[in-house]
């Protein structure tokens, strides 16, 4: 089966700008504005080496019901993974003939990596750096300025991290977009369970 | 005839609990029942059709117009942008750290608060606070119960607020600001804790969703014109500040924020279309809460008729603690029966028993402001049926009873620090 034109033909960055515009505080905005930050939060995703990870792994079932494939909570660290949705990703690349840029167990470990740089952002200066590269400047008084926060960067960023450390030919977001299009059923999970 | 008339009471709670009525048309049916019983003629003075229904209907009609002004100036502040503004400009400055972004929707949320309440308060600072929140990593639950917290917050200097009480309860509004601002720091308190410890306890979260790229609605006209100016901003302080600071009445303090509204955010000749727009807005927001106060209008009425006070006084009396400890214990123990549309919810029966506290003597008026406004504060943020709590839990993605259990420890120090300067106060 083949990807429908309109997905797997768009860009990561046209993605992220859709992540973007999705997300609240971004209403109305230039779209030229949006895209500009797209692109430096993927690159600023690509340029993080590899981010260790403290996060207790949790796997769990019900994501599908939710459109969860992965949710970092950090009292207690943990990365929790629906094995539901994960597996439902899996098939999806599949059905779309996607396995060149997913290899097999790569949306596993997308989403891991993925985690990890909201772990990362969490603890560490990295939010700062993130935020300087953005540029958004909400206030100046002479030649200071204050960089404002960017809603929805850090989840670009996070993809873009996992498509560099993960091999991945097309960023995570391709196959999100893919997922909250698809048929939703659930499939037989990797270990054989049905979910 | 006391007792038939506490069971029918009892009658009317279940009905509203099952959903069997919608609240307005069980406190109806309890005014028209509870005056039978208490031998009222059918016409004339003390009677159904002329003291209950006639005079009860509009008897709260002050609280009906403030209450329309506010939705009107809520509806405003929505066109034009000015709550989405303020909560854009708190990501924007204090979205590194989540809380602050929290704290952030919290004192607008207040401010909202003071301006209107209910379902339209949370979703003038939940639309965009809510995913905003969630965005930066606040948990859901928190999230959803950040604006519920700062709407009751400002719930103590919501000025339709003011004029239902000062109304039902015949005090006059002075009487009803001078408890509210006793209120209000018991209220604020347990706002700013709340966020502050549920922030520690829960930390923040970050999901990978497969809705986060799922194309909003077409954005609304205000998102199309961009932020709202700076100085438009300040409107919602402008009725609390001419109303508390300047003593100015209820209805002018509200006509004042909509006209610092309209001349601060709208061109010359669009100001008559945008005012009878959001008026008639104003109008679709107000119908459900306005339906209700008639009808408590009417409950009021009935358990004030001469036959009702008489036969409720001595059972109430029996029941009711004089010793100011005990009051502040035994209503504090009684503060879940203000959840669920329970008995205690002074915006359904609560409000006719307030009224046979007062009519049968038991307690003076000011102790029964101070009980109201008390459980007003946990029913404003826990109570599960209430619209705002369904709105704003609904909209998070979680469940009304998840946000009334992590929201409820919180509430109901509120109300018993209400009670306590009650009992302080007025006993």
């Amino acid at each position: 089966m083949t990807a429908p034109p309109d997905l797997a033909a768009t860009d990561d960055i046209e993605f992220g700008v859709r992540l973007l515009a999705a997300t609240p505080t971004h209403e109305g905005r230039d779209r030229d504005l949006l895209r500009h930050w797209a692109t430096v939060a993927t690159e600023f995703g690509a340029r993080l080496g590899p981010v260790p990870s403290r996060a207790r792994v949790v796997e769990r079932d019900g994501g599908l019901a939710h459109g969860l494939l992965a949710r970092y909570t950090s009292r207690p660290a943990t990365v929790e993974l629906y094995t539901d949705t994960l597996a439902r990703a899996e098939a999806l690349v599949d059905e779309r003939g996607w396995r060149h840029w997913y290899p097999a167990g790569s949306v596993r470990a997308a989403a891991l990596a993925h985690e990890a740089v909201h772990e990362l952002l969490h603890h560490g200066p990295a939010k700062a750096e993130l935020k300087h590269a953005l540029g958004h400047v909400v206030l100046r008084a002479g030649r200071r300025r204050l960089y404002g926060h960017v809603a929805g960067a850090e989840e670009i960023a996070a993809h873009a991290h996992a498509r560099t450390v993960c091999g991945l030919g097309r960023s995570p977001l391709l196959l999100t977009a893919a997922l909250a299009t698809a048929d939703t059923h659930p499939v037989t999970a990797p270990h054989g369970r049905e979910k | 005839m006391g007792v038939v008339i506490l069971l029918v009471m009892a009658a009317g709670v279940a009905a509203m609990l099952t959903r069997r009525l919608p609240t307005a048309f069980a406190l109806v049916v309890l005014a028209v029942v509870i005056a039978l019983v208490a031998g009222a003629p059918l016409t004339g003075k003390d009677s159904v059709l002329d003291t209950v229904l006639q005079d009860g209907a509009p008897a709260l009609a002050a609280t009906m117009i403030a209450i329309l002004l506010g939705s009107w100036l809520g509806k405003l502040l929505d066109e034009t942008g000015i709550a989405g503004t303020l909560v854009r400009k708190i990501v924007e400055f204090g979205g590194d750290r989540p809380v602050v972004v929290a704290l952030g929707v919290l004192a607008v949320s207040t401010l909202v608060g003071t301006v209107t309440g209910s379902a339209p308060a949370a979703m003038l600072a939940g639309i965009i606070g809510i995913p905003a929140m969630i965005a930066v990593g606040i948990p859901k639950v928190t999230a959803a119960g950040t604006i519920l917290m700062g709407i009751a917050a400002g719930m103590p200097f919501e000025l339709p607020v003011w004029q239902f009480f000062s109304t039902a309860l015949e005090l006059p509004v002075p009487t009803v600001r001078g408890f509210m601002i006793k209120l209000f720091p018991f209220a604020l308190a347990a706002a700013v804790l709340f966020v502050l410890i549920e922030s520690r306890r829960r930390g923040v979260e970050h999901t990978w969703s497969a809705k986060s790229l799922a194309p909003k609605p077409r954005p609304g006209r205000r998102a199309r014109l961009g932020d709202a100016p700076w100085y438009a901003l300040l409107t919602p302080v402008v009725p609390l500040v001419l109303a508390l600071g300047l003593d100015v009445a209820i209805v002018p303090s509200l006509l004042a924020g909509v006209l610092c509204c309209l001349v601060t955010t709208t061109r010359p000749r669009e100001m008559n279309k945008r005012l009878l727009r959001t008026l008639y807005g104003g109008f679709e927001v107000a119908a459900a809460p306005i339906t209700l106060f008639i009808a408590i209008g009417i409950l009021l009425a009935a358990v004030k008729l001469p036959g009702a006070i008489d036969a409720l006084e001595p059972l109430v009396k029996a029941v009711s603690p004089q010793n100011a400890v005990l009051f502040v214990l035994v209503f504090t123990v009684l503060v879940p029966l203000c959840l669920y549309r329970g008995p205690l919810n002074v915006f359904g029966l609560g409000a006719g028993i307030a009224g046979v506290l007062i009519a049968a003597g038991i307690y003076p008026a000011t102790a029964v402001l101070g009980l109201a406004t008390s459980y007003n504060q946990v029913f404003g943020v826990a109570d599960p049926t209430s619209t705002q709590t369904v709105w704003s839990a609904q909209y998070a993605g979680v469940t009304p009873q998840q946000v009334m259990v992590r929201t409820l420890p919180y509430v109901w120090a509120v109300a018993l620090g209400g009670f306590c300067v009650t009992a302080a106060t007025y006993l």
